[in-house]
């Protein structure tokens, strides 16, 4: 694999990055986060959308630099660690996603369950190579 | 100025060690677990979920900040990237600290004040570390600039 592919691999993967970032603002309405927060004290409410936003945050600079700039996270060694870094980030949300969230939930929603499952994996599996790959 | 801001670095990194080991007693500190037993089972598990990402992200920045000091003063793009994102991760942190967090509901013993107090200076030392630094590799701060 060379690096013409792997920085086309980026900048998919920056598409997709995109989408997750308006998918978060769809998950809001879909889970009435609001509407299930009403209840709670308001320091759990402001820091979940506080922990919520830095999520987002971070999604949105790496979707930045998928589709702006993948060349700087093939071109030297910190470029694979940030690619390792990634690879873990999304591998481990597979992880979590299978193992932690709600079952009833997942099933009740099971083919965006599956789509999002993929998501993660796929995204796990281009940073992985891009920080394994010379 | 480069001995000054490697020095920062450290001093920087190791703070985030003492933030990211300091964050496990959070939750109880603050009383978390009570205060989240009224949610859904999934707000509850993406609450935890998102909590544990950021605080993942503070052990990477302690990484990058203590053991590739070098990489981040050396004004490539990727670290110059890198910077301004952290830069602008605790400048948010700092403004959430005074304008955005409701702190009325914790309690005001003298262990929460000065808890509130350290991560008050934690922050905006982290704001001037960076804002250096991207000073620094846009070579305002090294010589033939400002320094």
């Amino acid at each position: 694999m060379n690096a013409q592919t792997l920085e086309l691999g980026l900048r998919a993967a920056g598409i997709i990055l995109t989408g997750l970032v308006v998918a978060n603002f769809v998950a809001a309405k879909r889970f009435g986060y609001a509407r299930n927060l009403a209840g709670a004290e308001v320091m759990v409410r402001q820091i979940f959308h506080v922990h919520c936003a830095y999520i987002i945050g971070i999604i949105a600079a790496l979707a930045v630099l998928c589709l702006g700039w993948p060349q700087l996270l093939l071109e030297d060694r910190m470029g694979r660690v940030f690619c390792g870094f990634f690879g873990l980030f999304w591998g481990s949300w597979v992880v979590v996603q299978l193992t932690y969230y709600d079952h009833e939930a997942r099933r009740q929603d099971r083919a965006w369950d599956v789509f999002f499952l993929g998501v993660f994996a796929v995204l796990s599996a281009v940073f992985t190579l891009a920080a394994l790959v010379k | 100025m480069k001995e000054l801001l490697q020095i920062g670095l450290q001093i920087g990194g190791w703070s985030l060690v003492g933030l990211s080991i300091g964050s496990f007693w959070i939750p109880k500190a603050l009383g978390w677990r009570e205060k989240l037993a009224g949610l859904t089972p999934l707000m509850r598990e993406l609450w935890w979920t998102y909590s544990i990402y950021v605080w993942a992200s503070h052990v990477f920045f302690a990484v990058l900040t203590l053991g590739f000091g070098d990489w981040l003063m050396g004004g490539s793009g990727s670290a110059m990237a890198m910077g301004t994102f952290m830069l602008l991760w605790w400048s948010v942190r700092l403004w959430l600290q005074f304008f955005g967090f409701d702190l009325s509901e914790i309690g005001e013993s003298t262990s929460n004040r000065v808890a509130k107090h350290l991560l008050t200076a934690l922050f905006v030392g982290l704001v001037v570390l960076f804002a250096g630094l991207l000073g620094w590799n846009v070579g305002w701060l090294n010589e033939g600039g400002l320094g």
